[in-house]
C-alpha cells in the first residue's frame, strides 16, 4: 500500500532515451546466416563484439557555502530531474523518539515553506505536473524534483525553498503523526512484512537504531521543535550533494543553482559517522503465530557484510548460485520450487551495504503443512554449499550473468550520475564498479567454498517463521534449533509519569487532602456504600451525534452495572472488576478484554474512590505541575495504582474542587485516545459535592456531553441484584 | 501518420519536431501468419528490450479450469524439445506416461462416492512416481538460465484478466538469441514439470490471496460484482480449479489462444529495422497461420441494485466500491481517465484532500478507472483504508459525498487544465525507458490495432469538458450500479 507523503523517489524515472537524431549503430560483423539456428549453442561464442559504452562526463562544482553540485546534460526529452543527497538518516533518531528522522523528511515538504503552505505547493506543483519530494531513510536524506523544462525556474524556486526554509507547520505534523499511528496499527496485517521486520530486528538487536521499532509512545513524543532541531542539524549546504540532469546547458544551470542557494548558510559541525552494528550471533528459531493465514513466511539468516569487503564478489557469486532473486537457475529455486513445489517465492541474498553489514537472508513462503520440510530443504542447501565446491557450470552461469549484463549499468546517463553520487557519499572509489567486475571475473570454485566456510555459520542462523503453527507438518523445533515464540502485539502507549520525589509526593498528598475537604471530607466519603445515577448523554459518533440514556449503579469499590438505552436497543454491562458480561439485543457475551479493561479504568477513576487514595496503600499520589482549566488556576496530581492504571486530576487551586481528569482510554482501534473529562454544575448529595455535568474530549475533540437527571447515594443496593442479567 | 503529428504540433509545439523524429524511428510489419511486429530504433546504448503481448488473459479461462492462462504463463519458461531436456525422446515418453497416470486418477475420481479408495491411493502413487521419473529427465530451468547467463535483465511475465505478457532486455549483440528463444517458446513448448508448477502456483495463490487480507478482499469483491462475465474469476484461479488442472487441457488452451495473429511483439533499442525484419521472418515465420480464437462473448447482465458483501478478517478495515462502466472501446473512455485524475491524482485529488488531509479518516484513498481490465466492460474502483478509530461506513459515506459532487458541481477549468498537463507529462515519461515504451506500443497495438492510440489518447483527454465529466458521473456512479465490499473484523458469534 502506498503511504501518503512518502518519498516518491525519482530514481525510478531516471531512465533516458534518445528521440533526437539517430546515432550510427555499431557496425556488425555478423555473418548473415540462412535460416534459423537449431539450438542456442550455435550462437554462443559467435556474438558480434558489443559496441563501446560511452560514459558521460559529469561536471562537478562546490559553491562557496560548501554545497556540491553534479550536473549532467541530457537533451533526449524536455524534462529535468534533480536529486539531493543529505548525510543524515534514521540511525540518528533519539531513543525515545524513534521515527523523528522520517517525520522530519516528510513534513519538510508537506508542511510547506515559510512563504507558502504545503497546500499551495501541492497546487502550484501539480498544475505544472512537477514534483518536489523529500524524505529521510536509514542512511541518507533525499530531496528530489522533476519538472518539464518549460517550468524549470518556478520549480527550482519551490525546491530551494523547501530545502532552505521549511516551515514544519504543526497541522501537517499532526497529520503525519496520525498517519504513522494508523500505519503502526496496520503493521501486522501482512505476514511477509512481519517476517521481514522481525528477522531484521532480531539479527541487528532491538536495543539499537538498526533493529529497534517505532511504537505509539514514540510518535506521541515527537514535537515540532524536534523536527526543526533535526532539520537544522543535518540540512546545511556543506552536508548536501545536489545532482541535476536533463535538458539544460550546464553553464546556465550552474548559474541558476548558484543564485538559488547562495544565501543558504547554516554552519554546523560535520555529521558524525553512523553507529556501528553490534549483532547478536546466537542462532535460534522464532515463531510468530498468525492464525488467519495458510502460508508460512520464512526468513533464515544472519549478519552479512559490506560491498567493499575483499570477499564480497565471491560471496555474491555464492549467494547467486544459492538463490539469486528472480533467477530460476538458483539451487533454492530448483530444489524448493521446481523439484519440491514447496514455494512460489524462494531466494537468498548475501546482504551488503556501503556503510554497515547487511543481512545474509534466505526467504520463502510455503503452505503451513510443508513449513518444517521447506526450512529443512533450505538449510540443506546452505550445508551443501559448505561441503563441496560448486560446479563449473554454476560458477560460469553466475559470473556470466553479471559480466554479460554489465552494460545495463551504463544504458542511461542518469545511472552514471547516480553511481558517482552514491560512491562519493560513501567514500568509495570512482571506479568501484570496475574493480568489482575484475574481482568477480577472477573468482574460482575454491574461492566460493572458502568464503562459504568462512562467512556462513549454520549455528548462528536465525529462523523466523510467521504462520499457523497448528497446521505445521512438524513442531518447529524439528529444524534443530531452540524455539522462541515472538509476541508481536502492538504495545499501547505508556502514560508519561512526572518525576516523583519526597517533595512532590508530599505536595500531592496536600492537594488531595484539600480536594477531599472540598468534596465534603474524608468521613462523609468513607460512609458512601453505593450510588445510583441517571444520565442523559449525547455522543458524537462517526455517523453524527447519538442520544443515550444511562442508568449506572455502583457498589463501592468494585461493582458496576450500567444500563444504556441506545437508538438501536438496550445494552447492559456488568462487572466486578475481574470479570463481567455484556448484554445486547442479540444476546449476552462475556465482557471482552478491551471492554473489561475499560470498566476497570472506570472503577479506578471513580471520584469517590480517588479522593480516598490516601487511605489505600497501593496507590500513589504525586504532584505533577500547575496548569489552568479555562481561566482557573489548578494543581495537577497524578494518582497511580499498582496495576499500571493512572489518572491526572486537576484540582482548583482556590476551592479544592476537582475540575478535570485526564487519562489514556480505549479508542475504537489502534492507539489509545487521550481522554479528558471536564466537570461543571456541582451540587450537594448526602453532604458530598458532586458534578452533574460532564464534557468528554477524545484527542482534543469533544466526544460526549452528559447531564445527571438523578443522583442518590446509599440506596441499599444488593450485589446479587446488580449481577442479574 | 499525419494526424498524430498535427495533433501534437498544436498541443505541444516544443515537441513537434521530436515526435516527427519519433515516428521515423518506428517500423512495423505483419508476417504472413498474422504476427505483428513494432520496432523502435534507439542507438544511445547497446541494449534492446523485447516485449511480447499475447491477447489472452484469465478472462479466457474456461469455467471449472480457472487459472489456466496464468498456468500457461508459468509453462512458457519450461523450455522446448531442445531446451530443458536431458534426453527428449525418453522424456517425451515419460511425459505421456504422466498424462496417462493423471487421467487414470481423474477417471477414478469422477466416480464420486463410488470411487475405490484403495485404488485411488494406488493410482495417486503411480501418478506421483511418473511425475518424479519425468522430472529426472528435465534439465530444469535451462530456458531462463540461458537468458540470464547471456546478460538478460528484467526477465518476467505477467497474466492479467485481459492479457499475458513476456518481457526482458539483452545486450544488443544478442538479438538473435531472443528471436530463437521466443519463437521456440511459442512454436513447440513442452509442458514439462507441469504438476510441480501447479503446486508452485497454488503457493503463489496462498501468498497473494489467501494469506493477504487485501488479496482476499479483491477476490470476493470481483466475484460479487460479476455474475456472468469472467472478470469475476481470479486470474490465479480458484484453489480447487488450480489443484485439478491438467497438462493436456493447458496444451489445448495454448493451441487455441497462442496463434500468431493473437500476438504482438515490440522491440525497442539498438536495432536496425532491416535486421529485425529478417530475423522475424526467419524465426517467427515458422509459426503456422491459424484462425483467431473467439473473444469472450458472455455479456454481464445489467445490474439491478446495489450489491454489498463483507470479508471477515483480523486485519485493519478496508472498503472497496466499484461502479460498472463500459470498456476501452466506449466513446467516453477518456472521461473516465479525467475523473480518475480529478478524484485521486496526487495531493490535489479530492480523495486525498478530503479523506486523508482534512478529515483524516483515511490513511490512503483513491480510484482506478479500469478494474480489473478494460477490454470488456468492467468497474471504476474506489478504495479507502480507514485510519485508526475511523470506520469503513464513515469512509464510504465520505467517498459518496465526493462522487456526488461530480454530479452536482461542474469541475472548474483550473482542475481540468491540471489533469491535462499531468497526462501530457505522463506521456513524456512513458517514452523514457526502452522496456516501458515497448510495453506501451505492443499493448496499444493489440487493443486498438494502432500503436498511435498511445498519442491519440492524449488528444481525447484534451477534448474532455466539464459537462462530459458531469454527464458521465451521473450516468454511471449510481447506487444501483455499484458493488460495495468491506474488510472488517469478523462478526461476534451470537450466544
Amino acid at each position: 500500500m502506498r503511504k501518503p507523503a512518502v518519498i516518491r523517489t525519482l530514481v525510478a524515472s531516471l531512465i533516458w532515451m534518445s528521440l533526437a537524431a539517430a546515432q550510427q549503430p555499431a557496425a556488425r560483423q555478423q555473418v548473415t546466416r540462412q535460416g534459423p539456428v537449431s539450438t542456442y549453442k550455435e550462437l554462443e561464442g559467435k556474438y558480434p563484439k558489443l559496441k563501446e559504452i560511452q560514459i558521460p562526463k559529469v561536471e562537478t562544482y562546490t559553491l562557496p557555502n560548501g554545497l556540491r553540485l553534479y550536473l549532467l546534460e541530457d537533451h533526449a526529452l524536455p524534462i529535468i530531474n534533480g536529486r539531493a543527497l543529505v548525510r543524515t538518516g534514521n540511525l540518528f533518531d533519539p531513543p525515545g523518539k524513534i521515527g523523528l528522522a522520517e517525520a522530519t523528511g516528510a513534513v519538510m515538504r508537506t508542511g510547506g515553506t515559510v512563504s507558502k503552505t504545503g497546500d499551495v505547493l501541492d497546487q502550484e506543483l501539480e498544475s505544472m505536473a512537477a514534483e518536489v519530494e523529500t524524505g529521510i531513510g536509514e542512511t541518507s536524506g533525499q530531496a528530489n524534483f522533476f519538472t518539464l523544462q518549460e517550468n524549470l525556474d518556478k520549480v527550482l524556486a519551490i525546491y530551494a525553498g523547501v530545502l532552505m526554509h521549511p516551515a514544519f507547520r504543526p497541522e501537517r505534523l499532526e497529520l503525519f503523526k496520525n498517519q504513522t499511528r494508523s500505519g503502526i496499527a496496520r503493521r501486522n496485517d501482512d505476514p511477509a512484512e512481519i517476517a521481514r521486520r522481525e528477522f531484521a530486528n532480531l539479527v541487528y538487536g532491538k536495543d539499537n537504531p538498526y533493529g529497534w521499532q517505532q511504537e505509539y509512545e514514540h510518535v506521541d513524543r515527537i514535537e515540532r521543535a524536534d523536527l526543526e532541531k533535526f532539520y537544522r542539524r543535518y540540512f546545511f549546504p556543506a552536508n548536501v550533494m545536489l545532482a541535476v540532469y536533463g535538458d539544460f546547458p550546464t553553464a546556465e544551470m550552474k548559474a541558476k543553482l548558484e543564485a538559488a542557494f547562495k544565501d543558504w548558510n547554516n554552519p554546523q559541525d560535520p555529521v558524525p559517522p553512523f553507529p556501528a552494528v553490534k549483532a547478536d550471533r546466537k542462532g535460534g528459531a522464532y515463531l510468530v503465530a498468525k492464525d488467519d493465514v495458510n502460508q508460512t513466511n520464512i526468513r533464515i539468516g544472519h549478519l552479512g557484510g559490506l560491498f567493499k569487503d575483499e570477499d564480497y564478489p565471491a560471496l555474491e557469486v555464492m549467494a547467486d548460485i544459492l538463490g539469486a532473486p528472480g533467477a530460476f537457475r538458483s539451487r533454492l529455486v530448483q530444489q524448493v520450487r521446481t523439484k519440491l513445489g514447496y514455494a512460489y517465492q524462494v531466494s537468498a541474498v548475501w546482504g551488503a551495504h556501503y556503510g554497515h553489514p547487511g543481512l545474509f537472508t534466505l526467504v520463502a513462503g510455503t503452505k503451513s503443512e510443508s513449513t518444517v520440510k521447506a526450512i529443512k530443504a533450505m538449510l540443506a542447501e546452505v550445508d551443501r554449499l559448505r561441503q563441496t565446491e560448486v560446479t563449473e557450470a554454476e560458477l560460469t552461469a553466475a559470473k556470466e550473468a553479471v559480466v554479460n549484463s554489465f552494460v545495463f549499468n551504463f544504458d542511461t546517463r542518469a545511472k552514471t550520475l547516480n553511481r558517482l553520487l552514491t560512491y562519493e557519499y560513501w567514500g568509495y572509489p570512482k571506479d568501484f564498479i570496475f574493480q568489482y567486475k575484475k574481482k568477480l571475473e577472477a573468482v574460482t570454485r575454491q574461492d566460493v567454498l572458502r568464503v562459504t566456510r568462512k562467512y556462513l555459520h549454520p549455528e548462528e542462523l536465525k529462523i523466523v517463521a510467521v504462520g499457523k503453527a497448528g497446521d505445521f507438518d512438524a513442531p518447529l523445533k524439528d529444524v534443530g534449533k531452540p524455539v522462541e515464540a515472538l509476541d508481536i502485539t502492538i504495545p499501547q502507549p505508556k502514560q508519561e509519569r512526572a518525576q516523583a520525589d519526597a517533595g512532590s509526593l508530599a505536595k500531592g498528598r496536600a492537594v488531595l487532602e484539600r480536594a477531599q475537604k472540598a468534596a465534603g471530607g474524608g468521613e462523609k466519603l468513607a460512609a458512601l456504600k453505593d450510588a445510583v445515577v441517571a444520565i442523559n448523554a449525547q455522543l458524537a459518533g462517526p455517523g453524527g451525534s447519538m442520544a443515550v440514556k444511562q442508568k449506572v449503579q455502583y457498589i463501592f469499590p468494585s461493582l458496576i452495572r450500567q444500563e444504556n438505552e441506545l437508538p438501536f436497543g438496550k445494552i447492559v454491562v456488568y462487572s466486578d472488576g475481574r470479570t463481567g458480561w455484556l448484554k445486547h439485543p442479540q444476546g449476552q457475551t462475556p465482557l471482552p478484554g478491551p471492554q473489561l479493561q475499560q470498566v476497570r479504568g472506570e472503577l479506578f477513576r471513580l471520584t469517590e474512590m480517588l479522593l480516598l487514595s490516601d487511605r489505600d496503600s497501593t496507590r500513589t499520589v504525586n504532584f505533577a505541575r500547575k496548569d489552568k482549566v479555562g481561566d482557573r488556576e489548578a494543581d495537577v496530581i497524578e494518582i497511580g495504582a499498582q496495576d499500571g492504571l493512572q489518572v491526572e486530576v486537576w484540582v482548583d487551586a482556590a476551592s479544592g474542587t476537582i475540575l478535570k481528569k485526564g487519562y489514556k482510554g480505549e479508542a475504537m482501534a489502534g492507539p489509545q485516545a487521550k481522554v479528558e473529562e471536564v466537570y461543571e454544575d456541582f451540587r450537594e448529595v448526602n453532604g458530598v459535592h458532586v458534578p452533574f455535568k460532564t464534557v468528554v474530549f477524545q484527542n482534543g475533540k469533544k466526544f460526549a456531553e452528559s447531564q445527571c437527571t438523578e443522583f442518590q447515594y446509599n440506596t441499599g443496593l444488593k450485589a446479587e441484584d446488580l449481577a442479574k442479567p | 501518420m499525419i494526424r498524430v503529428i498535427l495533433g501534437f504540433c498544436l498541443l505541444w509545439p516544443a515537441l513537434g519536431q521530436d515526435l516527427k523524429e519519433f515516428e521515423k524511428s518506428v517500423t512495423e510489419f505483419t508476417l504472413a501468419n498474422g504476427l505483428h511486429f513494432i520496432s523502435v530504433e534507439r542507438h544511445e546504448a547497446p541494449v534492446v528490450s523485447f516485449f511480447t503481448y499475447a491477447n489472452v488473459g484469465s478472462a479466457n479461462d474456461p469455467k471449472g479450469a480457472t487459472g489456466l492462462a496464468h498456468m500457461f504463463e508459468h509453462m512458457a519458461f519450461k523450455g522446448t524439445a531442445r531446451i530443458g531436456s536431458r534426453n527428449y525422446a525418453d522424456e517425451k515418453k515419460s511425459l505421456e506416461a504422466v498424462e496417462r497416470a493423471f487421467r487414470a486418477v481423474e477417471e477414478e475420481k469422477y466416480k464420486g462416492p463410488r470411487a475405490d479408495k484403495a485404488k485411488l491411493e494406488q493410482l495417486g502413487k503411480a501418478f506421483h512416481e511418473a511425475v518424479e521419473k519425468a522430472g529426472e529427465l528435465a534439465e530444469s530451468e535451462e530456458f531462463s538460465r540461458v537468458i540470464e547467463q547471456s546478460g538478460g535483465v528484467g526477465m518476467n511475465a505477467g497474466t492479467s484478466n485481459d492479457s499475458t505478457v513476456y518481457f526482458y532486455s539483452l545486450p544488443s549483440n544478442r538479438i538473435e538469441l531472443w528471436f530463437y528463444l521466443e519463437s521456440e517458446r511459442f512454436l513447440r513448448p513442452v509442458f514439462r514439470e507441469f504438476y510441480k508448477e501447479r503446486d508452485v502456483v497454488r503457493e503463489e495463490r496462498r501468498m497473494r490471496t489467501e494469506s493477504n487480507p487485501v488479496g482476499k478482499l479483491v477476490e470476493v469483491f470481483l466475484s460479487e460484482a460479476f455474475v456472468a462475465h469472467p472478470y469475476g474469476q481470479p486470474p490465479v484461479g480458484w484453489a480447487s480449479d488450480v489443484e485439478n488442472l491438467g497438462a493436456t487441457e493447458a496444451e489445448r488452451f495454448f493451441q487455441t489462444y497462442y496463434v500468431p495473429a493473437n500476438l504482438t511483439i515490440a522491440i525497442v533499442g539498438d536495432v536496425t529495422p532491416k535486421e529485425i525484419r529478417r530475423l522475424a521472418e526467419t524465426y517467427f515465420g515458422r509459426l503456422a497461420k491459424k484462425p483467431l480464437p473467439p473473444p469472450v462473448l458472455t455479456v454481464e447482465p445489467e445490474q439491478q441494485g446495489e450489491r454489498r458483501i463483507e470479508v471477515g478478517s483480523p486485519a485493519q478495515p478496508t472498503v472497496l466500491v466499484g461502479y460498472k462502466k463500459p470498456s476501452q472501446y466506449d466513446a467516453d473512455r477518456a472521461v473516465f481517465d479525467v475523473i480518475s485524475s480529478v478524484l485521486s491524482g496526487g495531493r490535489t485529488g479530492w480523495f486525498y484532500k478530503e479523506l486523508v488531509r482534512d478529515k483524516q479518516i483515511a490513511l490512503d484513498a483513491g480510484g482506478f478507472p479500469d478494474f480489473p481490465g478494460n477490454k470488456y466492460p468492467g468497474l471504476f474502483l474506489f478504495y479507502s483504508f480507514p485510519t485508526s478509530g475511523h470506520t469503513v461506513e464513515e469512509n464510504e459515506k465520505a467517498m459518496y459525498a465526493l462522487i456526488d459532487k461530480l454530479k452536482t458541481d461542474k469541475v472548474d477549468d483550473e482542475t481540468l487544465n491540471m489533469v491535462k498537463t499531468k497526462n501530457r507529462a505522463a506521456l513524456i515519461r512513458k517514452l523514457e525507458s526502452n522496456s516501458g515504451l515497448a510495453g506501451e506500443l505492443a499493448s496499444y497495438y493489440a487493443a486498438y490495432g494502432n500503436w498511435r492510440q498511445l498519442f491519440y489518447s492524449l488528444d481525447e483527454i484534451n477534448k474532455v469538458t466539464a459537462d462530459d465529466v458531469q454527464r458521465v458521473a451521473k450516468k454511471y456512479f449510481a447506487r444501483n450500479n455499484r458493488t460495495v465490499t468491506y474488510l472488517v473484523a469478523p462478526a461476534k458469534e451470537k450466544q
